[in-house]
């Protein structure tokens, strides 16, 4: 009895899931690599990918659920491995509760795994994000992988400080369309700063 | 004196007539009814009570000194600030906000997430109660 429950939450929840989050199935598996100074690099870095960003939200609940505190942050964000991780304890997340009953974590963790970084190979964020995290980490935050660190390095502290902003995780801060999945370099603006220029 | 016990008890009166709907009303009843089990002197949920319980300091889950007030402010019918992401948080007066207070589901999963960001354990049935007519009835 207690199976057949379990079987029916687990078929409900990926039938929810499943009618428009669409998935490559086709991903590739890692093309990482590390060089013995143990920097990442792509295998294919100009040609693997087809789109730019990440792929958008296009779950209503997780929107709701897991972005009720801050912006909600695209599954392709971040690889599999880091949103088990993640939803194995909400109750201590980031040292606020983010605690959800089993069956509602049971369909965000299914949402969030089925459009995690790796199976969104296409896109270029989700691509450079999954080959730039190591076999042996497993980071719970998108601020806390070597790409989005790299990308970010030359961001001064008060820039970052500042009350307009305040983390390094409201990305909407500066990257005005990042609820779109677009975090391209025309579209930040810093506040107080500005076009971000590249020199 | 006795004018400060007819304000008082007026102000316990107007306390428990807060037009909750059906599914709200029912888990009000649920809270007392535990309540109750748990002190059998509780005589029902009460507006002082649930406003030192929402404005009081306590060394919360960040290790830092801070209350309910921190993240919602004292007026309701105002915009809060949640002070872990900078977030908005829309007013929590259900007179201003008509999301308030509405779903059970949604009443639950934040007492139960606030009291643990605040207190560093979940509300008692009393505690909950106490705060919830304290917050749907403030002017
Ligand atoms: C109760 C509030 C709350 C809820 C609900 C919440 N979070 Fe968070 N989350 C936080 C806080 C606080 C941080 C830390 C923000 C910071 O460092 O500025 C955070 C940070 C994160 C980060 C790291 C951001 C970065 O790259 O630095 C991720 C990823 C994340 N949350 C995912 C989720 C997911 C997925 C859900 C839904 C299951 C969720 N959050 C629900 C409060 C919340
Ligand atoms: C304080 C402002 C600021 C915040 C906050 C911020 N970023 Fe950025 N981000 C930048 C800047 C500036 C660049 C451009 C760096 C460069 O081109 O040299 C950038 C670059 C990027 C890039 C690379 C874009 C590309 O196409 O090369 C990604 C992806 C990105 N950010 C994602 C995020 C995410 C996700 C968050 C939130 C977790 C975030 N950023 C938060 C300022 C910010
Ligand atoms: C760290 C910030 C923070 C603190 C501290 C905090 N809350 Fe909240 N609270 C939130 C957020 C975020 C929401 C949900 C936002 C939304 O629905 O717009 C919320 C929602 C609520 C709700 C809404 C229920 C509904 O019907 O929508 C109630 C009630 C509530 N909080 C009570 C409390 C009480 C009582 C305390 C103190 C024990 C408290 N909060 C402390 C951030 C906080």
């Amino acid at each position: 009895m207690k199976t057949l429950l379990i079987i029916a939450i687990v078929l409900t929840g990926s039938l929810m899931a499943s009618p428009n989050e669409h998935r490559d199935d086709n991903y590739r598996s890692s093309s990482y690599y590390e060089n013995e100074r143990g920097e990442y690099r792509d295998r294919d870095d100009r040609k693997g990918y087809s789109k730019v960003g990440v792929a958008p939200i296009r779950n209503a609940f997780y929107k709701i659920e897991c972005g009720s505190c801050h912006f909600a942050y695209q599954p392709g964000l971040l690889p599999e491995k880091s949103w088990v991780k993640l939803m194995s304890n909400l109750e201590n997340h980031f040292q606020t509760d983010a605690s959800l009953e089993a069956e509602e974590n049971k369909r965000i963790l299914n949402y969030l795994v089925y459009n995690s970084a790796e199976k969104f190979r296409d896109y270029k964020i989700s691509r450079k994000i999954d080959d730039s995290i190591r076999r042996d980490e497993t980071p719970i935050a998108v601020s806390d992988t070597r790409y989005f660190k790299k990308e970010h390095r030359k961001l001064r502290r008060d820039m970052v400080e500042q009350k307009e902003v305040k983390s390094i995780a409201n990305c909407m801060a500066c990257h005005k369309t990042a609820d779109k999945g677009s975090y391209e370099e025309r579209y930040i603006n810093i506040p107080n700063y500005g076009k971000y220029e590249n020199d | 004196m006795k004018k400060l016990l007819i304000s008082l008890t007026l102000l316990i009166s107007i306390a428990e007539a807060y037009d909750f709907n059906p599914q709200m009303q029912k888990y009000m009843n649920d809270l007392k009814t535990e309540a109750k089990k748990a002190n059998p002197e509780f005589k029902g949920f009460d507006y002082s009570r649930g406003e030192k319980i929402f404005t009081s300091k306590h060394v919360g889950k960040r290790g830092k000194l801070i209350s309910c007030v921190t993240c919602h402010t004292s007026d309701f019918s105002k915009n809060g600030e949640n002070i872990s992401t900078g977030k908005v948080i829309d007013p929590l007066s259900p007179t201003t906000n008509a999301d308030r207070f509405v779903k059970v589901k949604d009443v639950k999963k934040w007492l139960r997430r606030n009291f643990k960001d605040v207190y560093v354990r979940e509300g008692s049935a009393q505690e909950k109660g106490d705060v919830v007519i304290y917050i749907v009835n403030k002017k």
